[in-house]
Order: C-alpha cells, then sequence, then structure tokens
C-alpha cells in the first residue's frame, strides 16, 4: 500500500484517510488523557483543566485505608494469579504444541472456554459454587477465579512463542538421554523466557484490572482496587479517583511498553 | 517413547491445567445450569417465567440494540484505523499500533471515570460548548443512551483493529499494482481490493467483538440509564438486590447460549481457515 499510484485524486482520499483516522485516535486516547492533569490537581474540585498542581489527591490515596487496603489486595491477588497462571499454562501449552494425546481437544476447549462465556456468569457461577465450600469473600477464592479467566491468554501466549522454537533442539536433548522434565527444564524454558516474561506481565495487568469476578466474590476485607473504584464511581466521584486512573494507567503503560520491547528483542519477526 | 512413560510424562505436564479445568473452569457453569432448573427436579419453568417478563424482553432487546450499533460503528472506525496503520512504514506504524494498544490494555473502569468527566452535564465538552456559545449548555450525554454507546465504542474499536490490520498486512502488494495497471480507480480499488481481501480479518473481528459487547457490564452500569440496562446487569441485579439465584442463574444460561451461537461459527470457521 505504497505510492503505487500517484493521482491527485489518490493523494485526497489519503489525506482524508489521515483525517478521519487523526480524529479516531484522538478519540481512542482522550479519556485517558484527561485523567491525568486532573490527577495532579488539588483535592477540592474535580475540575479540568485543574487551576493549580498539586500531589495533594495522591497523598489522600496513600493515606486512607480505605484505598490502600484494597491496592494491597489487588496486587496480593494479582501475584498469586500470575505465579499460579503461569506455572499451570506454560506446562499445558508445551505439551499442547508438542504432543497428541487422548483428550486434547476436550481440555483445550474447557481451558479456552472463559473467552467465550460472558464474566457475569463464572461470576455468578463460581459465587454459588463456592458458597457451597464456605470459601466466598476470601483471598483463595478471588485467585482461583482469577487463574480461571487468565489462564486462557497465559496458554495462548505461551504456545505462540512455544511456535517459534526449533524442535530439534529438544530432539537433540532427548537423543542424548535428558529426561522430558530435564529436557523441558533445560532446553525450552531458557528459551521461553520472553513470551514467559510478557505472559506473566499480561496475567498480572489482567488480575489487577479484573473487575466482574472480584465484584461477585470479594467480601469486606477482601475488596480489590477495581471494585473499590467501582463503589466510588457509583456513589460519589470523588476526585482521588482521577488518582488511582492515572496510577491503573501508569501500570497499564509499563506492562504495553515492556511488552512491545519484548516483542522486538525477539529474533524472530514476532 | 513408551506408553507409560508417555502417559506419566502426560499426567506431569497436564494436570495443573487439568485440576483447573475440572475443579474451577467447569463447575460453575454446571452450577448456574443446575441452578436454573431447579436441580434434579430438572423444571423449566423459570425459563417460561423469564422469557415471559417484560423486563428481562427489553433488556434482551437493549442489549442487541447496544450490540449492533457499537460494533457496526468500531467497525467503521477501526477500518478507519487499521488503513492508515497498514498504508504507514513499519517504524511508525509500531508507534501508532501503541496508541492503538494503550487504550486496550487501560482498565475500562478507568474510561468511564474519564467519560464522565468529559460527558458529564457539567463536563468539559459541556464547558466548552458554553464558553463556545456563551450560554448554559448542558447536553445530557451520560446516564443515557449515548453515553453507553461512546462508553462501548470506545472500548471495542481496539479490539477490532488488530484482525483487521492483520488480513490488510496480509494482501499482496503487486495485487494493488496490477488493478492500479489496469486502470482501476483508487475507489474502485478500495472496493474491489482493499475491501473484498480484508472482509476475513472484517468478520472475524466484529464477530468476536460481537460476542464481547453482548456480555458487557461496566460500560452499560457506569454510562448508562435505567433503560440502557443489558443482560449482564439484569444478572447482578437479580443476584445482588433481589437475591434471587435461580432466575439469575436462568438468565445467565439464555445469555450464554446466545453468546456460544454467535461464538461458535467464528471458532469454526477459524479453524477450518488454518488448514
Amino acid at each position: 500500500m505504497t505510492d503505487i499510484i500517484d493521482d491527485p485524486l489518490q493523494r485526497r482520499y489519503r489525506a482524508v484517510g489521515t483525517a478521519l483516522a487523526v480524529s479516531v485516535y484522538v478519540f481512542l486516547l482522550s479519556p485517558l488523557v484527561i485523567t491525568i492533569p486532573m490527577a495532579f490537581g488539588t483535592a477540592n474540585t474535580l475540575t479540568f483543566p485543574p487551576t493549580e498542581f498539586s500531589l495533594d489527591l495522591f497523598r489522600t490515596f496513600f493515606n486512607s485505608p480505605g484505598w490502600v487496603n484494597p491496592l494491597l489486595n489487588s496486587i496480593k491477588i494479582a501475584l498469586a494469579t500470575t505465579s499460579l497462571s503461569l506455572f499451570a499454562g506454560t506446562l499445558a501449552a508445551y505439551w499442547l504444541v508438542r504432543r497428541e494425546f487422548l483428550g486434547r481437544a476436550l481440555i483445550t476447549g474447557v481451558i479456552m472456554s472463559p473467552l467465550i462465556v460472558p464474566s457475569v456468569i463464572s461470576g455468578l457461577g463460581l459465587y454459588l459454587y463456592f458458597s457451597y465450600f464456605r470459601i466466598n469473600s476470601s483471598t483463595l477464592s478471588i485467585v482461583l477465579g482469577h487463574i480461571m479467566v487468565v489462564l486462557p491468554f497465559v496458554v495462548v501466549m505461551i504456545m505462540a512463542g512455544m511456535n517459534k522454537l526449533d524442535r530439534n533442539l529438544e530432539f537433540g536433548a532427548e537423543l542424548m538421554g535428558a529426561g522430558t522434565i530435564r529436557m523441558f527444564v533445560t532446553v525450552v524454558l531458557p528459551q521461553l523466557v520472553p513470551s514467559l516474561v510478557s505472559a506473566a506481565l499480561f496475567a498480572f495487568l489482567s488480575s489487577f484490572d479484573e473487575f466482574i469476578l472480584s465484584w461477585f466474590l470479594s467480601g469486606p476485607d477482601t475488596i480489590t482496587l477495581p471494585v473499590r473504584m467501582y463503589n466510588a464511581l457509583n456513589w460519589e466521584v470523588s476526585p482521588v479517583i482521577a488518582a488511582v486512573s492515572t496510577l491503573m494507567m501508569a501500570l497499564s503503560l509499563v506492562v504495553c511498553v515492556a511488552a512491545i520491547s519484548l516483542r522486538k528483542a525477539t529474533p524472530a519477526d514476532g | 517413547m513408551n506408553m507409560t512413560s508417555s502417559i506419566r510424562a502426560t499426567a506431569i505436564f497436564m494436570s495443573p491445567a487439568a485440576l483447573i479445568a475440572i475443579f474451577i473452569v467447569m463447575p460453575p457453569l454446571l452450577y448456574v445450569v443446575y441452578t436454573s432448573v431447579n436441580g434434579l427436579a430438572f423444571s423449566l419453568d423459570l425459563y417460561a417465567d423469564v422469557v415471559a417478563s417484560k423486563l428481562f424482553r427489553q433488556t434482551l432487546i437493549t442489549t442487541f440494540v447496544i450490540s449492533g450499533i457499537s460494533c457496526f460503528v468500531s467497525l467503521v472506525l477501526g477500518f478507519v484505523v487499521a488503513l492508515h496503520l497498514a498504508s504507514q512504514p513499519a517504524r511508525r506504524r509500531a508507534i501508532l499500533l501503541g496508541l492503538v494498544l494503550l487504550p486496550l490494555w487501560t482498565s475500562i473502569l478507568v474510561k468511564c471515570f474519564a467519560f464522565m468527566v468529559l460527558l458529564g452535564r457539567e463536563g468539559v465538552i459541556n464547558s466548552i460548548l458554553s464558553w463556545a456559545f456563551d450560554a448554559h449548555i448542558q447536553l445530557p450525554m451520560i446516564l443515557n443512551r449515548i453515553g453507553t454507546l461512546i462508553g462501548m465504542i470506545n472500548w471495542q474499536v481496539p479490539l477490532v483493529v488488530l484482525p483487521i490490520l492483520a488480513s490488510l498486512l496480509a494482501i499482496d502488494e503487486a495485487v494493488y499494482r496490477a488493478a492500479s495497471i489496469m486502470g482501476a480507480k483508487p475507489a474502485r480499488i478500495f472496493w474491489t481490493v482493499t475491501v473484498r481481501l480484508s472482509l476475513p480479518g472484517v468478520l472475524a473481528g466484529l464477530l468476536s467483538i460481537f460476542v464481547m459487547s453482548l456480555g458487557s457490564f461496566m460500560v452499560p452500569a457506569l454510562l448508562g440509564g435505567p433503560k440502557d440496562l443489558m443482560l449482564s446487569n439484569l444478572v447482578d441485579y437479580y443476584s445482588r438486590q433481589v437475591l434471587d439465584w435461580p432466575r439469575a442463574s436462568t438468565i445467565s444460561v439464555i445469555l450464554f447460549a446466545i453468546s456460544v451461537s454467535f461464538a461458535a461459527p467464528l471458532a469454526l470457521w477459524r479453524r477450518s481457515r488454518r488448514i
């Protein structure tokens, strides 16, 4: 789609296309851009643009247990979700890419199903299921729920990474007498590091931002940051939310930049 | 490798994921179905009741209307962006793609908050309009259908850009050259080459955002009014406010069936294209 044809008509179409595209970029980015200056405004009013700048809102945020506790809960849950789903997901992704076995299609279907099942159904179902075991509103229940929705993404990302690896190295290791597990740990895992890091970052972000399951599963002591934010948006739109939004966006930005640079670092085209 | 050691290795590699599948992924769905048919009594009364209820019917229509409109608009906007990205040199494309990915990875809650500030009665846009026309303008743009649609579209555009971009980039440049040598005008090239050949990506993107939008919860809850409730919100209403679990489960199962009926063709089609 480069300039093969260069007539005035073509150029006019292009200018229109670019103008339209730029307005869509503005539409996509405006909600992100607008929250940042507000986060550095003062604590009293929610105005844009703010008249004076300060760190008041961040101070308010970090000084109120009503916000800090949910933040800590979210971090704790995201860390547990990331490590467990990465563990299960990496092993499964390797086996799914390399081997045929009985029930392969069935188990893939079940693991991937949360991609199409609306979260509200999983949320309600998990709530009913966990009440049976009386583990509702515990951190454990939220972690288990998050693993369920994060696992398909982890498996897909690791499978994509696996497909780029040279299988002959694995054959070689096995030929030299390494057992499957030893071969996996010493040959496969080191090559998968970029995919593992991207999957971990993505898993952390998904769990940290996840709302619907936490909404159904969290109790008074296990409120996550998104649930706290939803409550705040429903009852009082306080300026502190601008600071919370900015923090959440900063996390997204870090993950986004890291993922893009990792993709570049991989020798294959990515 | 012999049979037994292969089975043992499969067990080692697959058991964590299998345990999650069996004990975490499957039970909730089964539990919801079980609750909706009143357990072993297997009664479908509740389904008849739900389908007959006015609230459910209205919500069902709202869900389809909002999803339909927002997906169509998102598709058009996403196509514009994908077209622009595809025409850029690789390096600039990567940067611009970052501008699309960042909103994709930003929490919907953050965007809803921003739209409350932007579109509210005393919000940024109304203030600008008031200042421009020197009048006190308070256009209602949130807690109604407009707010819901704006939020939904903003959320869906990045999702639909990626599959369209992939199929635009897959078009062989020689086709464009051939078309122009044969004397096709830009508009004709656009329709017969660009649009026609990117159709697979367009369809895949459209179906997947449609399935996702059917289950959307936060945007209608925060940016919509009482008339913009979607099925997910109805499930939430019955389970958390009315505490009528069987009814909430019944609506969930219906929502699930609708989602699957749109997602299944997509999955089958993707699989058939891979071969």
